[in-house]
């Protein structure tokens, strides 16, 4: 890291922090503090929701993913402009019209208090463990890269996001997003005007290349539930998790909740709606150039340096075997990639073929480093942070890894503000302190900002010794994602009643869990469909219960 | 403006269709620009 680099990196720390503090004066309640008055503008909200999906996951895991698997996780989202536009006319004005903090405040008031603490407690158990990870993420690539200390990276992210989310609220945490969504896209832009300068072929030329290799096919129209990514489980799944995503998960929920109106939280959707695709595509498709670079330029074996170092040290001779077999295909590949300009022919035959001894050598190689270290190297997360490390000019390193930074705390914020709000509105004022005064709650509500806050840095500093937890977590979470969709979708039913929606809810998350141990092959994207509907079906059946407001629209 | 009362059933709200053909057609223009990236690329 360059001197230059790191100016960059503080002076947008300084920015971020100081601007979105400055535009929090006035927040004096418990409105203005979760809710911002309602008072944002659809296109703050709208940049706040797409800062908040997008982590430093997707700067570094879905770049890297692009470079070895190509355009193919672009399907993830095929169903995200449709969930928008149903959100946009079913949950979005149920739940801005009924003048609540949290989603899962809602629920009582149609079914019952247990059905609100049950889908509250689920929401801050994994999300206060991903707000961990989503910390941690960066700060494992960036210690092996850059050899930063893993606390530095973990303090260099989390101080200044508690911070501003402490003091500011869901005011500091928007105008934030609206910062780092633009420093975001201005560096993905960046980063593909070098890539293009430095590879030496034509776009047309690079993306024949890519194609060659199997990068090229974003749409995969096989019906094959078993696998992650097709059309169908894009469409059908994944409108299915967004519309959970987007609709019940208070983190995007409370974003929408601070629009002037309900026309304004509906059109702020409506720019993911309209963004999203074309901005994931071009996230995968920086991968695919990283990937091209590297087919002109020798790229590592490993790109995890540490892994690397270790795998070199521990096992010299199988090291040395593999960098060689990685040596003679990359070397091969290299040099017939000018010459598959044409379709079909000899020439692209045996690129084909040493691109695949290449993938072959790499997974030995993983698999090596994975019996020497102990741990998943996850080296997918650290291609594009060695591309920057190793060929960014001055200056524009620095703005890549400040975006970087800007992705994890635009998601951590939100995270931190959402958890805050369900854990102050969904429990301690509903449990411990109903008749409390305003100040006082905005002084717990900030209090709770700090302490999920330290939470999450703490999970982050150990997220490799937690790493088994977490993934229990994350599965766990997957069970109830579609059932807690399958509640607000009853919520939204006249017929259904609280005991049904609760026996629903947990028959729901039973009915994913036994698919996810008996028919592990089933992708995740199915267990949203599967939980929604078994909860929909059941509350359906079972009417039970009382039945309190149906519905509290607000109008367009 | 109106504001529906409290136990009417949701019903889709005008707009909604011409909302939903404009979100398609956006889409339709980013997918058909995948869609020629794979036919032009990805055989």
């Amino acid at each position: 890291m360059r001197w230059l680099d790191w100016v960059v990196i503080v002076a947008w720390l300084v920015f971020v922090v100081g601007d979105s503090l400055r535009r929090t004066r006035g927040t004096t309640g418990l409105t203005g503090y979760f809710l911002a008055n309602r008072s944002l503008p659809w296109w703050a909200v709208g940049l706040s929701v797409m800062a908040t999906q997008l982590s430093a996951i997707t700067m570094i895991g879905t770049t890297g993913q692009g470079a070895t698997d190509g355009l193919r996780f672009v399907q993830f989202y095929f169903g995200l402009p449709l969930a928008m536009v149903i959100l946009g006319v079913t949950l979005v004005p149920f739940l801005h019209g009924a003048r609540v903090f949290t989603a899962y405040e809602y629920l009582e008031r149609r079914f019952d208090a247990k059905t609100r603490a049950l889908t509250a407690f689920l929401f801050l158990c994994s999300r206060g463990l991903s707000c961990g990870t989503i910390i941690a993420a960066p700060a494992v690539v960036f210690a092996g890269i850059f050899g930063w200390d893993l606390r530095f990276t973990v303090a260099l992210i989390g101080i200044p996001t508690v911070l501003y989310t402490m003091i500011g609220g869901v005011q500091a945490v928007a105008w934030a997003d609206v910062k780092q969504m633009v420093i975001i896209t201005g560096s993905l832009l960046a980063i593909v005007v070098v890539l293009l300068l430095r590879i030496p072929v034509t776009p047309d030329e690079a993306l024949v290349v890519a194609g060659t290799a199997g990068r090229m096919q974003p749409f995969d129209w096989s019906f094959d539930v078993t696998k992650t990514y097709t059309v169908w489980s894009g469409l059908i799944g994944g409108t299915f998790l967004m519309l959970s995503y987007f609709g019940t998960d208070q983190s995007q929920v409370q974003r929408y909740l601070t629009a002037k109106s309900v026309a304004e939280a509906r059109t702020s959707l409506l720019m993911s709606a309209y963004w999203k695709i074309p901005l994931q595509a071009l996230v995968l498709l920086i991968g695919v150039l990283v990937f091209v670079f590297y087919v002109f330029n020798r790229p590592p074996m490993l790109f995890n340096p540490a892994h690397d170092a270790r795998v070199r040290e521990a096992e010299p001779a199988a090291y040395r075997d593999l960098q060689t077999r990685h040596e003679v295909a990359w070397g091969l590949r290299r040099q017939l990639a000018p010459a598959i300009g044409g379709r079909g022919g000899w020439a692209v035959e045996t690129f084909r073929k040493a691109d695949s001894a290449l993938v072959t050598t790499r997974t030995e190689a993983l698999a090596l480093a994975g019996r020497v270290t102990g741990e998943n190297s996850r080296d997918v997360n650290y291609i594009i942070p060695h591309f920057v490390r190793t060929q960014l000019p001055v200056g524009l390193a620095g703005l890549f890894i400040a975006a970087i930074l800007a992705a994890a705390m635009s998601a951590v914020s939100a995270e931190l503000n959402s958890l805050a709000s369900a854990t102050v509105i969904d429990f301690y004022r509903r449990w411990v302190r109903p008749e409390a005064t305003d100040a006082h709650f905005l002084a717990v509500s900030r209090g709770a900002t700090a302490l999920w806050g330290l939470a999450a840095c703490v999970v982050a500093t150990y997220a490799a010794s937690l790493g088994s937890l977490i993934e229990v977590v994350n599965r766990f979470g997957s069970f109830f994602y579609g059932s807690i969709l399958g509640v607000f979708l009853l919520a939204m039913a006249p017929w259904a009643r609280a005991g049904g929606a609760f026996v629903g809810l947990i028959a729901g998350m039973t009915v994913v869990g036994l698919v996810s141990f008996g028919a592990p092959q089933v992708s995740f994207l199915w267990h949203n469909v599967i939980g929604a509907v078994t909860v929909v079906l059941v509350g359906s059946v079972l009417r039970v219960g009382a039945s309190g407001t149906v519905a509290k629209a607000g109008a367009a | 403006m109106t504001e529906p009362s409290s136990t009417e059933p949701p019903s889709p709200r005008p707009g909604f269709l011409a909302t939903l053909v404009r979100v398609l057609l956006v889409q339709a223009i980013a997918l058909g620009a995948l869609a020629l990236l794979q036919y032009r690329y990805g055989r």
